[in-house]
């Protein structure tokens, strides 16, 4: 087997200029499955940046992988805000109640104070912690939930779908306010010297035309984009299920990489934006994942680097979306061996064969 | 002004297919006053709407929220109708419980599989979200429900589903119901895994299913 030869940090710079590297940048997205590397509980996550950051750092020292993405759920700038999150004991945070009940309540909102409000604060320690820990060797970013998507857990993502034809100014106006909630937690993200990692499930062509993506979800996502960009960071833009219909307006708000899950085809991605984006994706969370058998996930893993290694602005070996949470931890060592055995340049005789030794 | 009774059904279709609550309330009206039959009006009228609109969400023409749109027409218009329904219009429907399982929320997916169900003659008894694998089998048995339906967006919850067919399986009634799975997460590998009768990509497709699954119309 193949061993590192570079940081994730190494690595990441060296691609970008087109220098050599030791293997494809590779990123299962790892969310509350880092709590199973510690052994603990998904709930402790709460309100306990501490542990978050643990987690997220041995979960890195075990895999390897080539971004830490400090995570539990997509709800925390709109609990920050008011939403109302339920919280299993072992399982993946859910939305139990809108910030608002009733569109007439809009006035009632306010941006959220990421140093007070919800457990915006012990998110943001998790990656300070983080950073100060393995920050030298590898990229620490945070999830933030952009505005389209948090709108929806403001208002509640039914009645905000129906407010696109019935009351378009409210919509326009929720996510303005996320927005405000986005830059906020953006700049204490950057300030405490990581990333903001943009994730914008709703915005999906799954549940919005292209057309209405374009004029509620695009315009704030260029305004939070163009922020991020002043600070000097890149930004990856992740959007769930379909989205080939808007990847030009990915591109156009700014996005410098699109993760995108598997009911999008990175062959289809690389011809229509490559030149202009680099891509990440796209191995069955769930399917593969979590419910494969190693063999699968390797198999998975290469047809994935087959389509995609020659994009012209890069490629990063991904998961289509944050892993199921007890997803096996030979499945994720699986997809970090099949990049390295593939290495790079890449070896066409695997990927031909579709074997690895 | 009396519109000619297919004009009128067309109508009602097509104040389904483009949204306009008013309209299709104003038509449903008229359908009552000119005394044609409300049943007649919901079959070829209101269900023809959505199923055209169905359509549409399946070329990519509409979306979610043209298809929530489409379907608040169809319940104004339902409102007006069903008082007006002759005692054996309805005959006996096939029931299906349906419900988003424990641990998720996520419920668009769900009323949207709702909504085509209903508008194919299937009688719905929705859970709601966030629901206990032994509530869905509890349902099933007290209203005699030919079909459990049973959706998630969320990994986590997966198991929940399982939970339903071995519940069945443990109280000796697995035969009695048809178990279809769908959700974000869920593939048709999976609903063979844990033993499910069916799994639909969408909500379309979920009233193929049902209709298989009972053994022709709803």
């Amino acid at each position: 087997m193949a061993f590192d030869q570079m940081t994730p940090i190494e690595r990441l710079t060296a691609y970008g200029k087109g220098q050599e590297i030791d293997r494809l940048p590779c990123v299962p997205i790892v969310g509350n499955t880092a709590a199973r590397v510690i052994g603990a509980k998904v709930s402790e996550f709460r309100g306990n940046g501490k542990l978050i950051a643990k987690a997220q750092i041995e979960a890195y020292k075990l895999f390897r992988y080539d971004i830490i993405r400090v995570f539990t759920d997509l709800y925390t700038q709109a609990e920050a805000m008011g939403a109302k999150v339920h919280y299993p004991y072992d399982e993946t945070a859910y939305l139990e109640a809108p910030a608002i009940e009733d569109i007439s309540q809009i006035d009632s909102l306010s941006p959220a104070d990421p140093y007070k409000d919800g457990n915006l604060p012990h998110h943001l320690e998790a990656m300070k912690i983080a950073v100060d820990t393995v920050g030298k060797e590898v990229t620490v970013t945070g999830a933030l939930t952009c505005p389209f998507t948090n709108a929806s857990f403001l208002v509640g993502a039914e009645k905000l779908v129906r407010l696109i034809l019935r009351d378009p100014e409210k919509v326009h106006k929720l996510c303005e306010i996320s927005l405000e909630t986005n830059l906020r937690y953006a700049k204490a993200i950057i300030d405490a010297g990581c990333t903001p990692s943009l994730t914008d499930a709703m915005s999906s062509c799954t549940v919005i035309s292209p057309k209405q993506f374009k004029e509620f979800s695009f315009p704030y996502l260029k305004r939070l984009i163009e922020y991020i960009h002043s600070r000097g960071k890149s930004v990856t833009l992740h959007i769930c299920g379909k989205t080939s219909g808007i990847w030009h307006l990915m591109v156009e708000a700014g996005a410098d990489c699109i993760s995108i899950d598997n009911d999008a085809d990175l062959l289809e991605a690389k011809k229509a934006v490559g030149d202009k984006v680099r891509l990440m994706g796209n191995v069955r969370p769930s399917e593969v994942m979590l419910e494969g058998t190693e063999e699968l996930v390797r198999h998975a893993t290469i047809e994935c680097i087959k389509k995609a290694y020659d994009n012209p602005k890069g490629y990063i070996v991904a998961s289509g979306c944050s892993l199921p949470t007890e997803t096996p931890f030979r499945n994720i060592h699986a997809m970090l061996n099949t990049v390295r055995e593939v290495g790079y340049p890449v070896n066409s005789r695997i990927l031909e064969s579709g074997e690895v030794q | 002004m009396s519109d000619s009774k297919e004009n009128l059904l067309k109508g009602l279709s097509d104040a389904v297919v483009n949204m306009d609550e008013d309209e299709t309330v104003k038509l449903s009206n008229q359908v009552i006053e000119e005394k044609y039959d409300a049943y007649e009006a919901i079959d070829k009228g209101l269900a023809d709407g959505v199923e055209r609109a169905g359509k549409l969400f399946e070329e990519e023409e509409y979306f979610i929220p043209e298809l929530l749109m489409c379907s608040d027409a169809m319940y104004a218009g339902l409102d007006v109708l069903k008082p007006h329904l002759k005692k054996d219009d309805e005959g006996q429907k096939h029931k299906v419980v349906i419900g988003v399982v424990q641990g998720d929320t996520h419920d668009i997916g769900k009323n949207l599989v709702k909504i085509m169900l209903e508008t194919s003659g299937f009688e719905v008894v929705d859970l709601g979200r966030d629901i206990p694998p032994i509530q869905f089998v509890e349902k099933a048995k007290e209203v005699d429900a030919k079909i459990i339906a049973i959706s998630t967006l969320m990994t986590t919850t997966m198991d929940g589903m399982a939970e339903v067919i071995n519940i069945l399986n443990q109280q000796n009634i697995r035969e009695k119901y048809k178990v279809m799975v769908g959700g974000g997460p869920i593939s048709q590998g999976f609903a063979d895994k844990i033993g499910a009768d069916g799994y639909s990509v969408n909500a379309a497709e979920a009233v193929r299913l049902a209709r298989k699954l009972v053994g022709g119309a709803a």
